[in-house]
């Protein structure tokens, strides 16, 4: 969603041209990696622990200087401006609130900085603890509040400064997993109320995808993919992205047919019949990769040449709203099938070792080629 | 009524409460004992060569006779108002250039590389490996008029009489705070090691320069390492006998030495009691602030 | 009686091993171990030595640079101590408080050596000298390196008394261009002072010694150093051109100049009206572990050989008449150290002061050095 020239429909603020941060001589933390920000965007980088994250975040912050690469905001070089000098705020994984200081200067700690007059400060303060519900805690030390209060705080201080750009590093993590989910949608109504551009680090896809309006896939410090959650998760560019996001099925085949609406492909346990093109060449080795929960299960064989295989039953994990089979394929390989549970007894009375089919529809899949 | 009053004695006494006795009679032994005998001493007077007893029993009654006569003796004579005021400001004087010096020290040492550090550590601590007298007349040979500053000074030509450095008040502060130095440096270390450094890359991204992160976090933060330091360079200096012995001058007179004149000079040991009872009192005001300070803010470090 | 803080630190030290290690066993007396407690610098190098192998007695030899050191020891009992040297004035006071025990003079067959007319004078503070034995003595006066004197004053003629050197602000105003040293103790400077002035040298009046203030306040200004034992030196290499010093320790100065071929010329003065005499004197605590081994060991100094070998080292005179003979001449022939007759009858004889003379002394002092 970058700028489109004469077609301005996003304004891009922030511009990372092949960055590059090595540390120690040797290790390559982040690898030549390029991006552009849209104004107002949530952005997440996404990534398994340790494949640099952090270190392009605080590249960003200012606190580490990049190797090599460029990195612009508003058209702006800001590359080798420390950390004080950008308009940038950043809210710590920990939080990093001042433990000397109470609640109200914590979130006036940058305001003041400025220079800012007393009343303008002080009224900001206040709207800015509103905002995130701790009017009535502001003469708290830090160690006197929840983790979630704390992280509410964190939360303000960072937005205080009205910064172009809000880093996150995993600004959820220290909460535990209910509060996670209802701190989610509560951050981003906050996020969107100040209209505040947001770059978001994160090794939970699902918080990722909830938050964010873009996401890059990082591995071993580059880029796998770029793009929306939906693109993510709907049309993978690699193995390592389907796997990384959600659970998936991976066959692993050579394409016999590449036509431009449709290709199939040969894999031991079954010939899929994929609806959509690839740029590839028959006898290419691909992967076939095939979401848990659009797989169907019946106790007939299909009545169709392709899209589906037989397995027998060797797991199932009940989950609630839905219910996880696992079935053992002729080669042994192992295929995770979703099922919702639509009805209070909807499991088809399936059971260890009963001979299964799992079938599909053909726009189920995507091809992997890499 | 005494079986009572033994299990009640067993209960206080049982598991946690058992293992601190053991501490708490060491420090009643070692230290409340001798200071109940010297606080007893400073009630007293000295007769030809023996401290009279305070304490007296004679027909079925138990007397005592206290003799306040020393302590009324401070308002009499200006000397021991003004010693305590000079070993006071000598104290505070080290203090504070322990602190100016240390805090850079202790700061680069707790940012150093964490391979470096436990050297640099000792190396803070190897002036302990030498006597300690020995470190101190080391100085005198320095600062003597044809001792080797002075010497370096004129070879150099920046003066051309030899400065008079030692027995004055200069001499006597390069002494002390070459002696306490190691004192401000290693709790402030201990602190300053422990420090978040994310709180001053938060500081520097809410737009505070270095400078002002240093004043408003850091220095802050580390509060208790420098009142530690603080303490343990203040306290032992006010009652310094030594180096002002030997490297202070006339005009450096501090209350050890009054102390030293009491007991051997005078041979009035309950003068000296009571000089000592007063310098105790002296210096239990920085522990009693210190104290509550350590009360306030470790609630804060638990964060 | 002399040396700097770091001795007296040592001495403290040693002395409080020696009390742990020592402190009163029922058969120490029959051990054969003998504690001496001395000033130091104040014996002859073979003198503990020759006692050992004649007797086959092990001797602990320690320290102390001042008489209040050993009596604040005294005081707190249990010293581990056979032999103390106190000076006379202050054993006074600890034969008062029941610090010291009487000599068995049955086991003191030497005792006949002893001059009685120095019997006689240590009798004021020992009546019927039944607990000290005098050791050396000497006495408080002035010692001047002569020809920096000489030069320091100008054409200005030396004073008739030598005390109006140090204590007369028209001369230390010109000395002090070539160094002035006092004994550091108010216990010889307060007194000097008083006698200087005409009055009773160990007065136990406070006015007295207020006067001697206002004399000695006036020359504050022009004392280069206070030492009791650095003296020696800086006077025998001319860092210092007078000095309110102990009779021995200034013909120490002399000589070491004299073997050192400084070119000082050094010599100790005996002023008109008298020096300030003390008697360092032997005595055993009355907790002393082995006595028997201390009685020994007095009787051995005083052989006349021994007591003419401490006077040969150390330059100070000794109490025994039979000594003379073996004293080599040099030292003999010293009116500095056998003073004449007539000198010898205007030495001033030391005595106690009481507590409160004492206090006003140390704050004199204090006031005097330091100003406060
Ligand atoms: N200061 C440093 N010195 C040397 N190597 C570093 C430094 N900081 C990070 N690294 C290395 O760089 C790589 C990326 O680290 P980074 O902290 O960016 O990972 P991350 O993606 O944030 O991981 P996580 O999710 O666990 O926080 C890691 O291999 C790490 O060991
Ligand atoms: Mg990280």
């Amino acid at each position: 969603m970058a700028a489109v020239k004469d077609d301005v429909v996003l304004e891009d603020l922030l511009r990372i041209d092949g960055l590059i941060k090595v540390f120690d001589g040797s290790v390559r933390a982040v690898d030549n990696v390029s991006l552009t920000v849209a104004k107002g965007e949530i952005f997440a980088l996404l990534g398994s622990s340790g494949c640099g994250k952090s270190t392009l975040l605080r590249m960003l912050a200012g606190f580490e200087t990049p190797t090599a690469g460029r990195i612009y905001l508003s058209g702006k070089d800001i590359t080798d401006l420390p950390p004080y000098q950008r308009p940038i705020n950043m809210m710590f994984q920990s939080y990093a609130l001042f433990p000397h200081l109470n609640v109200w200067d914590n979130v006036a700690f940058g305001l003041r900085r400025d220079g800012m007059p007393k009343d303008e400060l002080a009224e900001r303060v206040e709207s800015m603890l509103k905002l995130v519900q701790l009017g009535k805690f502001a003469k708290r030390k830090p160690h006197q509040l929840s983790g979630g209060q704390q992280q509410r705080v964190a939360l303000a201080r960072s937005l205080a400064k009205r910064p172009k750009l809000l880093l996150l590093d995993e600004p959820l993590g220290a909460l535990d997993k209910k509060l996670r989910e209802s701190t989610q949608l509560e951050l981003v109504n906050i996020i969107e109320q100040v209209g505040v551009t947001c770059v978001l680090v994160t090794h939970d896809q699902e918080e990722a995808m909830t938050m964010a309006s873009r996401i890059a896939v990082m591995n071993e410090g580059y880029f796998l993919q770029i793009g929306t959650p939906d693109e993510i998760y709907e049309t993978p560019n690699s193995r390592l992205v389907a796997d990384f996001i959600g659970n998936v099925n991976i066959f692993e085949g050579e394409v016999v047919e590449d036509e431009a609406d449709h290709v199939t492909v040969r894999c031991p346990e079954c010939l899929h019949y994929v609806g959509h093109g690839i740029t590839g060449t028959p006898g290419m080795a691909v992967g076939v990769a095939l979401r848990p929960e659009k797989i169907h299960l019946s106790r007939e064989q299909p009545d169709k040449p392709h899209n589906w295989c037989a397995g027998d039953v060797a797991d199932i994990a009940y989950f609630g709203a839905h219910t996880t089979y696992h079935l053992t394929l002729v080669t042994g390989m192992t295929l995770k099938v979703q099922q919702p549970n639509l009805t209070r007894h909807s499991g088809q009375g399936l059971t260890w070792g009963d001979r299964i089919y799992a079938h599909w529809s053909q726009d189920a899949m995507v091809v992997l080629t890499q | 009524m005494l079986a009572r009053l033994i299990s009640r004695f067993r209960s206080v006494f049982r598991g946690r409460n058992a293992v601190i006795l053991v501490p708490m009679l060491w420090l009643f032994v070692l230290s409340a004992v001798p200071l109940l005998i010297v606080l007893n001493f400073s009630f007293s007077e000295m007769e030809i060569a023996s401290v009279a007893s305070i304490w007296k029993w004679a027909d079925d009654a138990l007397t005592i006779k206290i003799n306040l006569g020393n302590y009324l003796y401070f308002g009499q004579d200006p000397l021991y108002f003004d010693t305590y005021l000079s070993s006071l400001k000598f104290a505070a004087i080290t203090t504070l250039w322990c602190l100016a010096l240390g805090y850079p020290f202790a700061y680069f040492m707790a940012r150093a590389q964490a391979h470096l550090r436990p050297m640099l550590v000792m190396l803070v601590m190897l002036p302990f490996w030498t006597s300690f007298l020995l470190r101190i007349y080391a100085w005198k040979t320095l600062l003597v008029s044809n001792g080797l500053v002075n010497q370096l000074l004129m070879a150099l030509g920046v003066i051309h009489t030899p400065l008079q450095m030692m027995n004055t008040p200069f001499s006597l502060t390069i002494g002390m705070v070459y002696a306490y130095l190691p004192f401000m440096i290693l709790p402030l270390y201990a602190n300053l090691v422990k420090l978040d450094v994310r709180l001053l890359e938060a500081a520097a991204d809410l737009g505070a320069s270095p400078w002002k992160t240093f004043w408003l976090i850091t220095v802050p933060l580390s509060k208790r390492g420098i009142i530690a330091g603080s303490m343990l360079v203040f306290i032992p200096a006010v009652g310094e006998y030594v180096i002002p012995e030997l490297l202070g001058g006339p005009d450096t007179l501090m209350i050890g030495r009054v102390l030293w004149d009491e007991f051997f000079s005078n041979n009035d040991w309950p003068m000296a009691s009571a000089v000592t009872i007063v310098m105790i009192l002296l210096i239990l005001l920085p522990i009693t602030i210190f104290n509550k300070y350590n009360a306030e803010s470790k609630s804060e470090e638990q964060a | 009686m002399k040396s700097p803080f770091s001795k007296r630190l040592a001495v403290v030290l040693a002395a409080a091993v020696v009390t742990a290690g020592l402190a009163s066993s029922a058969w120490a007396d029959k051990e054969k171990v003998l504690n001496i407690y001395n000033w130091s610098d104040y014996i002859a190098p073979d003198t503990i030595a020759n006692f050992e192998k004649e007797t086959g007695i092990k001797v602990r030899y320690d320290n102390f640079d001042s008489n209040e050191i050993l009596h604040a020891k005294l005081v707190a009992g249990q010293t581990g101590y056979d032999i103390v040297v106190p000076s006379s004035q202050w054993a006074k006071i600890q034969i008062q408080g029941g610090l010291l025990q009487k000599l068995d003079k049955s086991k003191l067959p030497n005792w006949k050596n002893l001059d009685p007319s120095l019997l006689t004078q240590l009798s004021k503070v020992d009546p019927g000298n039944q607990y000290l034995v005098d050791w050396l003595w000497g006495y408080t006066t002035v010692g001047i390196n002569v020809d920096k004197v000489k030069a320091a004053l100008g054409g200005m003629p030396m004073p008739d008394n030598a005390w109006e050197l140090v204590f007369n602000p028209k001369y230390m105003a010109k000395l002090k261009s070539c160094g002035v040293s006092f004994l550091d103790s108010p216990s010889e400077i307060l007194p000097a002072a008083l006698h200087y002035l005409g009055k009773p040298p160990y007065s136990q009046n406070v006015a007295d010694y207020n006067a001697a203030y206002n004399v000695l306040k006036p020359i504050r200004p022009y004392v280069t150093l206070f030492s009791s034992s650095g003296y020696i030196n800086d006077m025998a290499n001319g860092s210092i051109c007078v000095a309110l010093g102990w009779s021995g320790d200034i013909n120490i100065a002399r000589r070491r100049a004299i073997a050192n071929k400084s070119g000082q010329n050094i010599e100790a003065l005996v002023p008109k009206n008298g020096g300030l005499a003390f008697f360092d004197t032997m005595a055993i605590p009355v907790d002393a572990p082995h006595p028997e081994n201390a009685l020994m060991f007095i009787n051995y100094i005083l052989r006349p050989e021994v007591d003419a070998s401490l006077t040969n080292t150390v330059f100070y005179a000794n109490p025994n008449k039979a000594s003379l003979k073996y004293v080599t001449p040099v030292v003999a022939n010293n009116k500095t150290i056998f003073l004449s007759p007539e000198d010898q009858k205007k030495l001033v004889i030391p005595d106690a002061v009481n507590n409160d003379v004492r206090r006003v002394m140390t704050r004199l002092y204090t006031r005097f050095k330091t100003g406060v």
